[in-house]
Formats: structure tokens, C-alpha cells, sequence
């Protein structure tokens, strides 16, 4: 069982930041514990001159060809779709590649996508050939729309980004799986435990992206490794398929020759 | 005339216009040499671009280079 992004078969379900870990070593270790094949990174102003970045990129792309990866640049700290629309297309003359993790932030206290902006810039990086993955916000009709628009991967929030909430609206979630068969759903951005993303593969969503919650574990490369174990158990469960909940109980011992004192 | 490259004002005495690579090739380095890309007032400007494209008085080039990111 494998993810499939834009046509491109990924042995593992879990997409990963690059961002907050202690050093660059765990952060290598920590990408190679996941088992991730994609890895989000991003652009931001520096002088070439000083090399900062360069060191970075060649660290990042080290660690992409080891894992035989991908690399999902985002358009953190944009406001508007120009704004993600012209960092877009300077990651794609960057990296080489038509993948873009799509953010425009609408407000700054939560870092909440701003919707309309969202389908503004999803829209024109569609027609400049862009494979979109737009983070949203759990609305369902958001989430067609921006499927509708031909972004085949979905990205709503489990809550806000950073916070370690978890699935802070799971009807939500499943209501947008439920209603978008065809749509590859990545949660992305809230996780905070390796169980919220077991969760959400229970709901049968295709992945998750997360990023603090594994940076800031106190062992950044043990929680790794613990995400991509909790991801494969909720796929295995969600394919397993669930039990139906029953509201009162039912023996799970056979009642049929029950030992003699239950008998009167 | 005054340019603006990653927010800093940088003067340029005695030309009206520089191209894009004059104006990197002045302030950063040979731009063969790093991995950036280039927004010329907000509009992405691609390398092959950088000799043609005129930056002019009061214009903001910015200069951006990969990251970690989430």
C-alpha cells in the first residue's frame, strides 16, 4: 500500500518538516527514522554571500537522495495569492519541481489559511502547471472547491500549526473524507502525538505532514520512528476495517454452558 | 538612484537603471556561483532573465535562498 502524489507512488505515508530540530545531524537522523520520502522546506530572504543558505540546501539535498526523496517546498509567510504565486515560482526555478505545499495565512494569531486567497492562488499556480497541495482549514466546502480547482491532494489543518492539539474537529475531518473518495487527504499541521496521527489514517485519510511534533520531542529521532509505526497501524486498522460501535455491551466470552452459578 | 535588495537600501550614484545581474554581481556574488532566486518588486524574475530586466530607482529586489520549512 502505497501514497500516491500526482502520480508518484511513495512507500511511506508520512511527509515531513526540516524546520526546529536541534541540529541538522538529528534532523537527518530523525528524516531517516521516519521512513518520510517527502520533505518540506522553504524559501526565505538571505545574501548568497554568506553561504548560510547554501550549507542548508546541500545538507537538505544529502539527506533527500539518501531516502531516494522529494522535495515540498512551501510558501510560508504569504498573505496573499501574489505573494504565494511569485514564491512558488522562484521554489520551482530552486528545487525543480512543480510540487508546491501552498500557505497563505489569513490571520496571524492562529496562522489560519485565508480561503479565498487560497483558491485565488491555487487557481493560477494550476494553470502555470503547478501540482498544488494546499494547506486549508477543515472546511468541507473549501475543501471541494480546491479539488474542483484540480488540486488531487487536499491538506486540511488537525489544528493550528505548532499548537500539538491534535484532531481538533475529527467530524469535520471525516465529513471531508466521506465526501471526497477520490481526493488524497494529507493532515497536515496541529499533530502532536503519534496517536493523533493513527487517528487520522483510522479515518482513512492517505497521510499526514507534521513537523513540531517530532522536532520538538525531547528525542526527536525515537519520535520519528514512532510516527511512522503509528501511521502504518491506522492505515493497517482503517484497511482492516473498523468494528462497528454498539451501544450496550456484548459478552466476548460464549455464554452457551456458562459455568453452573449463573444458572438460577 | 537608490535600489532596495532584501530590504536594504543600496545607492547606485551614477546609473538610471542597472540590469538584474549588475545589481547582484554588485552586492552579492557571481550569480553562477549560489543557489537563490529573484523577485523584482514582488514579481519572480527567472535566470535566464537577469541580463534583460532593468532595475530602476526605487525598485525592491529580493533575494531568496532554501530554508527548512515546514
Amino acid at each position: 500500500m502505497s501514497l500516491n502524489i500526482y502520480g508518484q507512488n511513495l512507500d511511506s505515508r508520512l511527509l515531513i518538516g526540516s524546520a526546529l530540530y536541534p541540529s541538522p545531524q538529528i534532523m537527518k537522523q530523525a528524516i531517516l527514522a521516519s521512513g518520510s520520502q517527502v520533505i518540506t522546506l522553504s524559501l526565505k530572504r538571505q545574501n548568497p554571500a554568506e553561504q548560510a543558505g547554501q550549507q542548508i540546501w546541500s545538507y537538505l539535498q544529502e539527506v533527500v537522495t539518501e531516502v531516494n526523496g522529494h522535495l515540498l517546498p512551501n510558501t510560508a509567510g504569504c498573505k496573499t495569492a501574489k505573494e504565494a504565486v511569485t514564491l512558488a515560482k522562484m521554489s520551482r526555478e530552486i528545487f525543480q519541481t512543480d510540487w508546491l505545499k501552498l500557505e497563505v495565512i489569513g490571520d496571524d494569531y492562529n496562522l489560519q489559511p485565508d480561503p479565498i486567497e487560497l483558491l485565488h492562488a491555487a487557481e493560477q499556480l494550476i494553470k502555470d502547471g503547478f501540482k498544488v497541495l494546499p494547506y486549508c482549514t477543515d472546511d468541507l466546502v473549501l475543501c471541494q472547491r480546491l479539488y474542483d480547482l484540480g488540486c488531487e491532494v487536499i491538506m486540511p489543518w488537525a489544528s493550528p500549526i505548532g499548537t500539538g492539539k491534535g484532531l481538533m474537529n475529527p467530524y469535520n475531518l471525516e465529513t471531508i473524507r466521506l465526501r471526497l473518495p477520490e481526493a488524497t487527504l494529507i493532515l497536515d499541521a496541529g499533530i502532536g502525538k503519534p496517536s493523533d496521527a493513527c487517528l487520522a489514517m483510522e479515518m482513512g485519510y492517505d497521510g499526514v505532514l507534521l513537523n513540531s511534533a517530532v522536532a520538538l520531542a525531547d528525542n526527536p529521532v525515537l519520535m520519528a520512528k514512532a510516527f511512522g509505526q503509528a501511521l502504518q497501524a491506522g492505515e493497517q486498522g482503517y484497511v482492516a476495517g473498523i468494528m462497528q460501535q454498539r451501544q450496550t455491551a456484548h459478552p466476548s466470552t460464549p455464554t452457551l454452558d456458562t459455568p453452573f452459578w449463573h444458572q438460577n | 538612484m537608490n535600489i532596495h535588495i532584501n530590504g536594504k537600501a543600496y545607492p547606485l550614484s551614477n546609473e538610471t537603471h542597472i540590469s538584474v545581474s549588475s545589481a547582484l554581481t554588485l552586492h552579492f556574488i557571481e550569480p553562477q556561483q549560489s543557489t537563490f532566486a529573484v523577485a523584482l518588486n514582488g514579481d519572480f524574475v527567472g535566470k535566464t532573465d537577469y541580463d534583460t530586466t532593468m532595475v530602476k530607482n526605487g525598485d525592491s529586489l529580493d533575494v531568496l535562498q532554501p530554508i527548512q520549512g515546514g
